[in-house]
């Protein structure tokens, strides 16, 4: 059961998933999250109660811009989440990370299925149909831009180009999906290319096209 | 509906990467189907948001799942890609250690036409349906002719409930007949629109408001709900009140339910 793996893991000194540190026994409940870089002035911070609080806190950026890509290194800060209880947190987790919990649970059990990119990219629909002709170079270097904490993504990549593809070496490929304290972490990991990636692959892919159309002259 | 202790609902919707209106309905649907506790898990997964519907299944504790495409017409989101990404094929499928049941997608169900009534009455509160053509507006695609019938068949619904409407006419943003010639369309003075969308966005903030005349194309762009609140609108010698998406409707979670006792009574029983 997903909720008592996650009591396992906070009994194993576990806190920490992406930007969240999630704290026990706070106020009057069982539960709370806040912003890691918001742990050492909790009293600080303004309350909210409740897993569903969970969805508007996660989906604006401080800058107001709308984070729909949940692993995005965005998350508003100066806020507190109270739960009352363990299926609350399970509850309001998958809100901040949706099915992070679940999928590292899988990975820990060897059950987790990984997609490969180029699988992800030949199931798009309407105009992402045209993703799928980005070349292995253009989505290696897109990994690059797009991808791990310098490009403001929290995840760890668990997908390569296809199966006999593995990422090229670089900051992005190598994340490991916590920030600081891995040992305290759940990892937020990858297993398929997001919406945005695919997005930017229809962009490099058109650019492609479109460049060995000029050279053709 | 009776509880299913050991069962999860698994909400599945387009989601945008654009607009978070645009699944905004999802997750209240899930919430209030929750507070009832008929089922032990409540969970939504989207083609553009997170989680995908690949991911779905690591969130899931229990063996049995019920899968509500919280889509409007069966096509080819209904009928290709959720079975594809979810592995179903056939109403129940079992497949990861799990059984799913695959219901019809909410808009087909035969409670939506209580739900557009209701609609369309707390739009104009205070004007005799027998004033009113009713517009059902669905966006239209030569594409598949499914995508029109379920507005079609709730027009046709609603004219056979006895409300009482002058009209009710069915209409698209891109097909024949064209929402854009609805003072054409319509016969009497006053008319309201309800766009048959599960969310609100582009279409109902912008796209329709524009072909409808109240809206003008380089206008501000999706989050506007003023559109909603200026109601009547008088434009091209009529009175236009015009509704936001029926998917908002707070009684969607009851169609939801309702898909699922559907599916026992056919598949089940």
């Amino acid at each position: 059961m997903i909720a008592e793996r996650l009591q396992q893991a906070l009994d194993r000194g576990i806190n920490r998933i992406g930007e969240l540190i999630i704290l026990r026994d706070v106020a009057d409940s069982a539960f709370a999250l806040c912003h890691i870089d918001d742990k050492d002035r909790l009293d600080e911070l303004e309350i909210h109660r409740g897993a569903g609080a969970a969805r508007d806190l996660s989906t604006w950026a401080e800058d107001g811009h709308y984070r729909f890509t949940k692993g995005e290194l965005s998350l508003k800060k100066g806020w507190m989440l109270l739960l009352t209880d363990l299926n609350e947190l399970r509850q309001a987790l998958d809100l901040f990370y949706p099915a992070a919990l679940g999928v590292w649970i899988a990975q820990e059990d060897g059950t987790l299925e990984v997609q490969h990119l180029r699988d992800k990219l030949g199931r798009q629909t309407g105009m992402y149909k045209f993703a799928k002709g980005i070349s292995d170079a253009g989505a290696q270097r897109l990994v690059r831009e797009v991808c791990g904490p310098g490009n403001c993504c929290v995840k760890k990549i668990l997908w390569q180009l296809d199966a006999d593809t593995p990422l090229e070496d670089s900051e992005a490929s190598r994340f490991d999906g916590t920030l600081g304290e891995p040992a305290r972490s759940i990892p937020l990991l990858c297993r398929e290319a997001c919406n945005h990636f695919v997005a930017e692959c229809r962009k490099a892919s058109k650019a492609e096209f479109e460049a060995a159309g000029a050279a053709k002259g | 509906m009776p509880s299913k202790p050991d069962t999860a609902l698994l909400i599945v919707g387009h989601g945008s990467t654009e607009n978070p209106d645009s699944s905004t309905p999802y997750f209240d649907h899930a919430d209030e189907i929750r507070s009832r506790g008929v089922f032990s898990e409540v969970h939504c997964c989207f083609w553009k948001e997170e989680p995908s519907m690949r991911e779905a299944r690591y969130m899931i504790d229990a063996d049995e799942v019920y899968v509500v495409p919280d889509f409007i017409s069966e096509g080819y989101f209904t009928q290709e890609i959720i079975p594809r990404e979810l592995g179903l094929d056939g109403p129940t499928t079992e497949h990861h250690g799990k059984t799913w049941h695959y219901t019809l997608p909410v808009g087909v169900h035969s409670s939506m036409t209580g739900l557009l009534l209701r609609r369309a009455k707390d739009v104009a509160p205070d004007v005799d349906p027998s004033e009113i053509t009713l517009f059902i507006v669905g966006h239209g695609t030569g594409l598949n002719q499914n995508s029109t019938k379920a507005i079609r068949d709730q027009a046709e619904a609603i004219k056979a409930s006895g409300a009482g409407y002058a009209e009710v006419l069915d209409a698209y943003m891109e097909e024949q007949p064209f929402i854009a010639d609805w003072d054409k369309l319509s016969k009497t003075d006053h008319v309201v629109v309800v766009p048959f969308f599960i969310a609100d966005g582009l279409h109902s903030y912008q796209d329709i408001p524009v072909l409808l005349g109240f809206e003008k194309d380089e206008g501000e762009a999706a989050s506007q709900r003023e559109v909603f609140r200026n109601n009547p609108y008088h434009l091209r010698g009529k009175t236009l009140y015009y509704s936001s998406a029926i998917g908002t409707e707070r009684h969607m979670a009851d169609v939801i339910l309702d898909q699922v006792a559907d599916f026992d009574s056919k598949h089940l029983s």
